[in-house]
């Protein structure tokens, strides 16, 4: 188990299979720095995002661009309802926080409701075989679904960092996060740097359930259990740290990869979990590197 | 969630040729039947299947007359394979429906339920679920379906002596249905004189299996077996074959699916499965009662040799309350219990002979392996 070559494997594999996990803790940790809010309405978004490409792709034989495209404008449409007709209703309430993380927790449960009675229990997939092609490189498997998840989600961060950087609607949302009156003050628009934000989680989100929905089985609770993994990344990585909870995410599928040369497949969740637990105990903030380092 | 029977028009014009037997068997009480299965939830595939399966045997019954003259009534309530849900639903065919006997199937529901049966004296009658425990669960719990040792020991004997594979990795789920189903064949193989090289199990809610797998990559097994459900398994497979693993794989009865050899294509090239019904060769009723499913419901049903079992516990029950009626004792779960140890042995249309031996029964298993994207014939085990 120790070979150079078993080690190669679970190191990639581990970074293959963390992507489309990386995408969805994106997705919700950027929703939480901008907006302040633990969005689980996402994992109804994402449960919308699935079920519209597998709809375009089995029901109406579309192409997967028009699928993905589908599935892209019913996300951020429901994103930006929940938005304009859910969220800034309770903003403008004054409604405490708790009172939004039972909106959204409710609303995720009705969409998953919803879709249910649409599209019934059983486990789908997008394509009808959930086999990719791989090649053997240098004695490691590299599947075509790897492939594109890595290269997919490279991809999704550089254009978010290059987006948040060099754009004045990154920089808006940046400021919103910081202090969403102050910006007001200046200008720039708290309603709008909201509702950007949830067209961009709307797409991180899209991405992560076709890589999701083209490798394995979903049924329409599935979500509900994605979202946990997005809100373990982001506690991990520090709350307003997008990219460090990307980088978190990745850490989380690595432990759990290579925990298998330890421990017995069994014991892998009851691993993930006591991470969680100690990080929320020892490391509230979020583990940070460089203070581990400086220590 | 109650669903009503719906006949087939097929089945209401064949009931019409004998209408002087309905007329007679709709003026008495109906019999109900109860039935617990996973109607919604990810193993309604199966679950509804089976429902369906046993709905075309009260219609067939009721056709010919029902049972002693009394029509029957099918009540299924959905349990969705979960333990909980399932303790629900049995409460209310006890408590609401009054019903002496039901039926249900999924290894942990049988166990939650077990229990609430043997308290109340009811019958519960095990026809799905596997799990050798089921043995051992109390007076008032019987299977009607062959038990884990029966398939997964042949299966195991199989592969060692047949097959000839010496080294074998075994992957399981972790609950009921994999836990003692593994233990089985890995004591069985062991004692066979193989190697059990890998056992690893994952988790009910899964859906990466690559550290698992590749510890099996590096145990290299000859063959690899894997005792999971019908959701899972496809994805283990799937991702064996990514990981560069070709090693032939068996699984059991779940394994024996359409959907299966859609979602995996050439990688399930020479899967081994096993089928506790006989199949079309074997018994003559079994092809047309497949052409039923495709005319009435468009295709084959999800689990043929379950949905056999599904059809034939209609008769089971037909002859245990033939067998009261003829000594004149009403239906309790006590009597019932009584009556399925007194007649015993019992001639059922689409599984055939079945011999209730204590808390077991015993059948033939049929192997059977892909070749060219179809299930076909491998060995018959008796």
């Amino acid at each position: 188990m120790f070979e150079p070559i078993i080690l190669a494997q679970i190191l990639w594999t581990g970074i293959a299979t963390s992507s489309p996990y990386v995408l969805l803790t994106v997705g919700f940790a950027l929703t939480l720095k901008v907006t302040g809010l633990w969005n689980f309405a996402q994992s109804g978004q994402m449960a919308i995002a699935f079920y519209a490409m597998f709809f375009a792709l089995n029901a109406m034989a579309w192409p997967l661009v028009a699928a993905i495209a589908f599935g892209i404008v019913l996300t951020a449409g429901s994103a930006i309802l929940v938005e304009v007709y859910g969220l800034q209703v309770l903003r403008d309430r004054r409604s405490d926080s708790l009172m939004f993380f039972i909106f959204t927790l409710i609303l995720a449960e009705f969409i998953i409701y919803v879709i249910t009675l649409l599209f019934g229990t059983e486990p789908e997939t997008l394509y009808r075989s959930i086999l990719s092609p791989v090649d053997i490189i240098g004695g490691i498997a590299i599947s075509e679904w790897d492939k594109l998840g890595v290269t997919l989600t490279a991809g999704a961060l550089a254009g978010l960092y290059a987006f948040m950087r060099y754009t004045k609607e990154g920089q808006f949302l940046a400021a919103v996060a910081d202090n969403a009156k102050l910006a007001e003050l200046y200008g720039i628009s708290a309603q709008r740097a909201y509702r950007v934000v949830a067209v961009i989680s709307a797409l991180f989100i899209v991405a992560a359930m076709y890589l999701i929905g083209s490798h394995g089985g979903i049924v329409p609770n599935t979500p509900l259990e994605l979202v946990l993994s997005a809100v373990i990344g982001t506690l991990l990585g520090g709350i307003g740290r997008v990219f460090a909870a990307a980088w978190a995410s990745v850490f989380l599928a690595l432990i759990q990869s290579f925990s298998i040369l330890f421990l017995g497949s069994r014991w892998q969740n009851l691993l993930l979990y006591g991470l969680l637990f100690a990080t929320i105990l020892v490391f509230p903030r979020g583990v940070r590197l460089q203070r581990l380092w400086g220590r | 969630m109650t669903r009503s029977l719906n006949l087939p028009r097929r089945t209401v014009l064949a009931g019409a040729l004998i209408a002087p037997f309905v007329v007679r068997a709709q003026g008495k009480e109906p019999i109900k039947i109860g039935n617990a299965m996973p109607m919604t939830g990810s193993q309604a595939g199966y679950g509804n299947d089976f429902v369906t399966a046993m709905r075309m045997g009260v219609a067939d019954v009721n056709a010919a007359g029902g049972i002693a003259g009394r029509p029957v009534e099918l009540i299924a309530l959905d349990t969705q394979a979960e333990p909980q849900l399932a303790i629900n639903a049995v409460n209310r065919f006890i408590g609401v429906d009054k019903l002496p006997m039901f039926f249900t199937a999924w290894s942990p529901v049988v166990k939650a339920v077990a229990p609430i049966a043997n308290r109340e004296q009811v019958l519960e009658i095990n026809c799905g679920a596997n799990s050798p425990e089921i043995a051992n669960l109390g007076d008032y719990v019987y299977t009607a379906f062959p038990l884990a040792e029966v398939d997964v020991v042949k299966l195991a004997k199989y592969t060692f002596t047949t097959l000839g594979k010496k080294r074998v990795a075994v992957l399981y789920i972790n609950n009921d249905t994999g836990i003692d189903a593994a233990k089985l064949y890995r004591d069985t193989f062991t004692a066979a004189g193989g190697q059990i090289v890998a056992f690893e199990t994952y988790d009910p809610k899964a859906t990466e299996f690559t550290g698992m797998l590749l510890k099996t990559r590096a145990a290299n097994p000859d063959m690899v077996h894997i005792h999971g459900l019908i959701n899972d398994i496809p994805q283990v497979i799937a991702q064996m074959r990514q990981l560069g693993l070709t090693q032939r794989v068996s699984s059991y009865s779940a394994a024996y699916n359409q959907k299966l050899l859609d979602q995996l294509g050439a990688a399930a090239e020479g899967l081994i499965v096993t089928s506790l019904a006989p199949g079309v060769a074997d018994n003559p009723r079994v092809a047309p009662y497949i052409e039923r499913w495709k005319k009435e419901i468009g295709r084959v049903p999800n689990g043929l040799p379950y949905t056999q079992y599904q059809y034939d516990m209609v008769y089971l029950v037909k002859a245990l309350y033939e067998h009261l009626d003829k000594k004149g004792t009403p239906a309790t779960g006590t009597s019932l219990r009584e009556a399925l140890l007194a007649v015993r042995e019992f001639d059922l249309p689409l599984t055939g002979k079945m011999i209730i031996e204590g808390h077991r029964v015993d059948k033939t298993v049929y192997l059977l392996t892909v070749e060219k994207g179809a299930y076909v014939p491998l060995a018959t085990l008796n």
